[in-house]
This record gives structure tokens, C-alpha cells and sequence, in this order.
């Protein structure tokens, strides 16, 4: 019956397809964490990178603060003003016009290639504003790319919010100030910190953005915020381009790799601990 | 009977849409009045129109005199005239809050800082709500661990902590069983002793049983007002007696 | 009263510095192009001959590098789509609920993995088998992109075809079943066109994304800036700025030429962005 054939080429196709991809995402997770936990120790962690070339031996120390200084100010920076536009769109914007032309401006930013953004940030932050090669700059490059991401997702959030209990409020005569702090931050706090954390996981792993605004081949552990600072992913990237030994290689990716899980795993941890209440 | 309120041409428009048209009624004190009308007819808007609260969603714009106690309600600054009528909606909206949070939030805003005061004002306002009785003994539980009936009755005990003089509910019974509903209609019945009350309802049963005068509205327009005994009994107007059989519901 | 005021005031100065800063991004990238272009002339900078910035009369030809851009990205997509849909019909229609429930998480997972990461596992396994085993003297191609940057892709085609597959198994299984209609056959003729649009829409969105990854792709494309062939060596214009990036010396012509390749590709993303705005206006959901 020629049904029943259509019918099986979708079963093969699906369950195939469903292989493909399981296969590929554990063999990649697998295969580093594998590869690189051999590599891993207490000295591998605290150690700066040595040898010739570079990262040869020794550790990523450096990278690991420098990678967690990058996110921190991207994230700082970024929840700020990405939670702010959020209320403002969602609590003040009282003009459609105005509505639509903010929300046009968040959305090319998700769009643009993070490898522009940090030609930008380089013009801009390190050259134009004189920050120099830093965690700053680099870090503000950061914040813009993950800034529609929150702004985004908190924006979602704040609109789920019972437009009754809001009108409550109001009709209780409190002030718009007075609700969001005690009740609308109450309520979408656990969202928020669970976006902003996801943000920092995308921050973490992205290269291109801090190539030239703060990512340096080697430098100590940043001392402040406008030193510039070794990075977990760009350090990966040079390793590979140098043809470093490969067991630092993947030591380096496993480090990175489960870095980024952790936050991603604390961040639904966050959100499902909310919810659970 | 006193007049609290009086209502003189007011109109309620969305954008271009206009809801509401040249309404004309006074809110006597110390009384129910029922608001009763077909579904979309404009009764919920015509209430959040009393207290301005349309001119705060999108779009929305009031015109035609409000007057409250005498004087203009576009007068008052905002917030003060919110805290003098009190509104409580359809669904029971308690905060993510505890029962005790929930009755302090509006005092504590108005600047009542003290814990003794605001514990007063807590107690005294569930007590006048008949619900103290029932939740003495769990004032930090979270309020929306409450069962819908007594969810509703704290949101009308929290509209009280701002010592409002007249009282604005839209529906409250609907989403709740014959005893929670007949509960909340003796409480009120206690209430309108002190406050005045303007409650929509889609119960025509209800309205006759608590409210001392009725409103009838369709199509955004005010068709018949007067007491709910001469209304419902003789009504002036056709449609109202159409309605009040139930031609059309 | 007063903090009320206040409050409002900075949630406002910060959403004027957000939005200014996002808004300005695009004027300065569009203003530092247009040396460029003027240097070359708008036609001439998609034909002149070669990509030549250094020197005395430098030359610049975008065109190989817009090549390839799209010919990576359209193989990933190629590549990613069929499976990332099949996969997505597994998980939203034939697995048990707490299968899904347990397999969703490794492609949220898969999402999250940096792009060094993925260029690396390219590097190694894509780049290493093609010099193996098809005795290439470098494995580095487009093809080895177009695999690697499907990879990439492939977490958010399935999420966004589940979620809508997802949402009709929901809404209609039911009903389906009480025709005594078979599953496969609910697949064949209510899932898969219902959810015709949603994939559309994520195929495009898949590709706008594959257009501006920079990274994983770099690192096994070779960077030659040739016309790309399949198996040839090739350079995307994220790959371009990447590499060019640091040489440049700021205000020179070469600078320019940099962003006016930045400000191409991200017309070319908005193009395909619009693309999905169009078809996302033409569906009712």
C-alpha cells in the first residue's frame, strides 16, 4: 500500500533525524569533557599558561578571572539598562509611535554579527573613548550583544503580569513606582536574574566581540576594570591556532564548557525554584 | 437621601471607539446601587471611569462632569482620589504577598510607617470584612493559598484600608459559589451602612436582593435609573422590562 | 511623591542611554563606510577584482567574501533543516512525554556551547576526516563550514519547529484521534503543513543567524578570499573583519573597507530578517 511507505519514510526520517542530532550533541559534550578532564587539576585551574607556545603547559588561571571579569561587567552593565527600557516600555511608554521605534532599535541590535559590534566597540571604547584594550571595553561590547536577549525576555515576563492585580494597585491609589517595587519585582524577580544569567552564559563563550576590545593573548589576572585580561574562549582560539598540545586544548574547552553549564544550570535552576513555590 | 457622587454627560472613548455615552446619574451615600445591563454594554468601564482609572490604560479618555462629595474629580490629585473609591475586580487579584502584607501595602505606601498602627488597620478592616475570624491565626501565610471566596473577601477588606468612601465592584461573586456569594452579599449589606456602594452585576436576582437603587445600562448608554424596587417592578423604560424578563440577556 | 519622580526620571535616563547607544551604532557603522565606498564606488566594491588592501593602490572586491558568506550559510541551512525538522517531529509527536522531558535540555544545552568550541570540534573531527579519508591537502573548506556551522544551528531549528509542533499536537490530537486517523498519517497532513510557516520562518531565522557567526566557521573555512567552491578554501566577510580587524590602522582606507563589509553583511541580515517579518505578517496564529 503506498500509504503505509509514506508513512514509514517519515518514521525512518524522524527517528533518524532524532538520532543525528542526540548523537552529535552528546558525542561533542562527551568528547571534550572526556579529552579535556585528563587535563584538568588543581595546578591546570590556578596557574597561568606557560611554555612556548604559549599555553603549552601551566594553566588558564588568568583566562578563567578574565573570562568571569568580561561577563561581569557585560552582565552589570547589560541587566541594568535592559531591565530598565523593559519597565519602561512596559509602565510608561504611553506613545505607540515611540513604542515601535525603541523596540525597531533593540531589534537590529540582536541582528547585527557580534563581530561587528566589537569593530565598533574597537572604534568607539578602546580608541575614540580611549579605554583602551580593556575589561571595560570589552566588556561593554558584551553587554550590547546580550543586551536585546534580556530586554527581551524581561520585557516577555512584565507583560505576563495579571493586568488585575496592577489595576488593584492603582485603584489603591499607590503610585507606579511603588507597585513595580513591591510587587512586579517581587513577582518577575526569579525570571529576571534566570535571563540575565543565560545572557552571561552567552557573553562567556562569545569570542569575536572581545578580539580587539579586551581579549589579550597573555596578561596576568585583571587587577581592574580597565586592565586588559586573557579570555577562557579566545585563549582556546589561539591555542588551536598556535598548534598547541592538544590536551591543553581540550583541557581549555572543558573549562569553558563547564563554566558556561554551570551558569546555564544555576539559571533554570533559578527560574524552576519560582516557579515550584 | 444624600447625593456622594454626580455623574453629568460623561463619555468613555478608547482611540476613536467611543464606549460609553452621555451618562447622567447620581450615587446616593450610604446605599447600593446596582449596575445591571446585557454583556459589553459598558458597565465595568463606566466604574473604572469613575475613578479615572480609563485615563490610565491605552488610549483611553473620560469626558463630562465627575463630582465627589461636591467637587471635581478631575480636581483631586490622583492617588487621593483612588484611596476615596475603593475598586475591587471581578477575579480575585491578591498579591504575591502575605494576608498581612496585602492589607498593610496601601497604608504603608500612604505613609503609615509604624507596625502597631498598620497590625491595627489590618485587623480592623478583615473584622469589618468578616474574614479576621477565619485568618487570625495565619496572617503570614500567602494570600493566594486563600480559597476564592475568601481571596475575594480580602480584596474588598484591602480596598477598605484606604478608608474610601464609596465602594466600586465589578462582578465580584461571579467567579464564586452560592455560599461565598452569599456571604459577600451580607458583608456588603453591613457596609453600605458606612459606605456607599456601586457594584456591577450580571445577577438580576442579586441586584434585587441587596442593591436600594438599580442602574440599567445598554449599549454604553444609561437607559433607566432609579430604586431597584420601582425598577424592577414598573420599569419606565421598554428594553428595561424586556431585560429584566429576560427577551434578552 | 518625590521618589516616585525620581524613579521615573532614571528609568527613563536609562532607557534614552540604551536606546541611543543601540541607535548610534548603526549611524557610526554606516558613516565610517562610506570612505569606502566612495573610494571604490558602490558597484565597483562588488567588482573589482580581488580584495587587495595593502599597498599602494589598494583594490577591494567584497564580492568572493559575499559569496561565500551566503554559500555557507545556505549549505548550513540545507544541511540543518531536514534533520532539525525530523528531529523536532520525534520530539513533539512520537517520544513519550518523559522522553521529551529528558532530551529537550541537551538541545538547550547544545545552544548554549560557545562558537571556539564548535570551530574546534570542526577543526578536529569535520577537517581532520576530510584530510583522512578524502586525502584532501586541506580539509579546510566550504563544505567543512557548511557542516559545522549546520551543527551550530540545528538546537534552534528544533526548538522552534517543537515549540509550534508542540503547540498543534496540543491543540489537535484529540480531535485527529476521533477521526480514527493514525499518527503518521496526523504527521504527514496536519503537522507538518500547519507547521509549514513556523519552519519557514526558522529556516530564515536559522540563516540569518549562520550569516554573522564569526568564530566556528573561521576556523575551518581556510580564509583565502578566492570564489568559493564546495571543497575549496573560501573567507566569509565575519571572517574578513576578523582577521583584517587588528592590521587596519584606524582611518586608513583599508579601516574603511572594513566596515563597509560590516555594514553589507548586516543588510544581508535584515533582508532575510524581513523576510520572516513578511511571512510571520501573512500567518494567523
Amino acid at each position: 500500500m503506498d500509504r503505509r511507505r509514506k508513512y514509514k519514510e517519515i518514521i525512518i526520517w524522524s527517528i533518524l533525524s532524532a538520532a543525528i542530532t542526540f548523537a552529535v550533541a552528546f558525542f561533542i559534550i562527551g568528547y571534550i569533557m572526556l579529552k579535556g578532564s585528563r587535563t584538568i587539576s588543581a595546578e591546570f585551574l590556578l596557574d597561568s599558561p606557560k611554555g612556548f607556545p604559549l599555553g603549552s603547559s601551566g594553566g588558564v588561571y588568568p583566562a578563567i578571572i578574565g573570562s568571569l571579569a568580561f561577563t561581569g561587567v557585560a552582565c552589570a552593565v547589560a541587566s541594568l539598562l535592559a531591565v530598565s527600557t523593559a519597565v519602561y516600555l512596559k509602565f510608561y511608554c504611553t506613545s505607540r509611535r515611540l513604542y515601535n521605534v525603541i523596540r525597531l532599535v533593540i531589534e537590529s541590535t540582536a541582528g547585527m554579527p557580534s563581530i561587528v559590534l566589537g569593530l565598533f566597540g574597537y572604534t568607539l571604547f578602546v580608541l575614540k573613548l580611549g579605554f583602551g584594550v580593556s575589561v571595560l571595553s570589552g566588556g561593554l561590547v558584551l553587554g550590547i550583544m546580550i543586551f536585546p536577549f534580556i530586554e527581551v525576555r524581561v520585557e516577555k515576563r512584565l507583560g505576563e503580569i495579571e493586568q488585575d492585580m496592577l489595576l488593584s494597585s492603582y485603584a489603591l491609589g499607590v503610585s507606579r513606582y511603588y507597585t513595580i517595587k513591591r510587587l512586579v519585582l517581587r513577582e518577575a524577580l526569579a525570571d529576571i536574574i534566570s535571563s540575565v544569567a543565560l545572557a552571561g552564559g552567552f557573553a562567556m563563550g562569545a569570542t569575536a566581540p572581545i578580539i580587539l576590545t579586551g581579549a589579550v593573548i597573555y596578561a596576568k589576572a585583571p587587577e581592574s576594570i580597565m586592565s586588559p585580561a586573557m579570555a577562557l574562549s579566545y585563549h582556546l582560539y589561539v591555542l588551536v591556532g598556535e598548534g598547541a598540545p592538544l590536551e591543553y586544548v581540550y583541557g581549555t574547552a572543558t573549562v569553558l564548557v563547564m563554566l558556561i553549564l554551570a551558569i546555564n544550570g544555576a539559571a533554570m535552576l533559578i527560574g524552576r525554584m519560582k516557579r515550584g513555590e | 437621601m444624600d447625593i456622594i457622587m454626580q455623574i453629568e454627560g460623561m463619555g468613555v472613548s478608547y482611540a476613536d471607539k467611543t464606549v460609553l455615552s452621555d451618562i447622567t446619574v447620581d450615587i446616593y451615600k450610604n446605599s447600593i446601587t446596582a449596575l445591571i445591563g446585557p454583556s459589553g454594554c459598558g458597565k465595568t468601564t463606566f466604574i473604572k471611569s469613575l475613578n479615572l482609572l480609563v485615563e490610565d490604560e491605552k488610549d483611553g479618555a473620560v469626558k463630562g462632569s465627575i463630582l465627589l462629595e461636591g467637587t471635581d474629580a478631575r480636581k483631586i490629585p490622583r492617588e487621593k482620589l483612588r484611596s476615596k473609591l475603593g475598586m475591587v475586580f471581578q477575579n480575585p487579584a491578591p498579591f504575591p504577598l502575605s494576608i498581612q502584607e496585602n492589607m498593610t501595602y496601601a497604608p504603608r505606601y500612604h505613609g503609615v510607617r509604624d507596625k502597631e498602627s498598620l497590625g491595627q488597620i489590618a485587623k480592623r478592616k478583615l473584622e469589618v470584612a468578616g474574614l479576621y475570624d477565619e485568618v487570625s491565626h495565619c496572617l503570614d501565610m500567602p494570600a493566594r493559598k486563600l480559597s476564592g471566596g475568601q481571596q475575594q473577601r480580602l480584596c474588598i477588606a484591602r480596598a477598605l484600608t484606604v478608608e474610601p468612601s464609596v465602594l466600586l465592584l465589578d462582578e465580584p461573586c461571579s467567579a464564586l459559589d452560592i455560599q461565598n456569594t452569599a456571604k459577600i452579599e451580607a458583608m456588603l449589606k453591613e457596609l453600605s451602612r458606612d459606605y456607599s456602594i456601586v457594584i456591577v452585576t450580571h445577577n438580576l436576582a442579586q441586584a434585587r436582593r441587596i442593591a436600594d437603587y438599580t442602574m440599567f445600562m445598554m449599549s454604553g448608554e444609561l437607559v433607566e435609573f432609579g430604586r431597584t424596587s420601582q425598577v424592577f417592578s414598573s420599569p419606565k423604560d421598554e428594553r428595561t422590562r424586556q431585560y429584566i424578563e429576560g427577551v434578552f440577556g | 511623591m518625590k521618589r516616585d519622580k525620581a524613579f521615573e526620571l532614571i528609568i527613563k535616563a536609562f532607557t534614552l542611554v540604551s536606546v541611543a547607544i543601540l541607535g548610534f551604532i548603526i549611524f557610526f557603522i554606516g558613516a565610517e563606510s562610506l570612505p569606502a565606498f566612495r573610494y571604490s564606488g558602490l558597484a565597483g566594491f562588488f567588482t573589482n577584482e580581488r580584495w587587495n588592501p595593502i599597498g599602494a593602490d589598494p583594490v577591494f572586491s567584497i564580492l568572493p567574501m559575499v559569496l561565500a558568506t551566503i554559500y555557507v550559510s545556505f549549505l548550513a541551512v540545507a544541511i540543518a533543516l531536514p534533520i532539525g525538522v525530523g528531529t523536532a517531529v520525534f520530539l513533539s509527536c512520537i517520544a513519550r512525554e518523559s522522553a521529551r522531558r529528558m532530551l529537550k535540555p541537551f538541545i538547550d544545552l547544545m545552544a548554549g556551547l560557545p562558537s571556539v568550541v564548535f570551530g574546534f570540534m570542526g577543526l578536529m573531527v569535520v577537517v581532520g576526516y576530510f584530510e583522512k579519508h578524502f586525502s584532501m591537502s586541506s580539509g579546510e573548506s566550504v563544505l567543512a563550514g557548511g557542516i559545522v556551522l549546520a551543527i551550530m544551528i540545528l538546537p534552534y531549528i528544533v526548538s522552534t519547529c517543537d515549540t509550534t509542533m508542540a503547540e498543534i499536537m496540543k491543540s489537535h490530537k484529540k480531535t485527529s484521534d476521533s477521526l480514527g486517523v493514525s499518527k503518521w498519517h496526523m504527521i504527514r497532513y496536519l503537522v507538518l503543513p500547519a507547521a509549514k510557516r513556523s519552519i519557514f520562518a526558522g529556516a530564515v531565522l536559522a540563516l540569518a543567524r549562520g550569516m554573522g557567526e564569526t568564530m566556528a566557521v573561521m576556523m575551518v573555512i581556510g580564509n583565502s578570499p578566492l570564489f568559493p567552491r564546495l571543497l575549496g578554501k573560501c573567507e566569509t566577510i565575519p571572517a574578513l573583519i576578523a582577521l583584517e580587524m587588528g592590521g587596519a590602522p584606524v582611518g586608513s582606507l583599508h579601516y574603511h573597507a572594513l566596515f563597509a563589509a560590516g555594514l553589507i553583511l548586516i543588510i544581508m541580515r535584515f533582508a532575510v530578517s524581513m523576510a520572516v517579518w513578511q511571512i510571520k505578517k501573512g500567518s494567523d496564529f
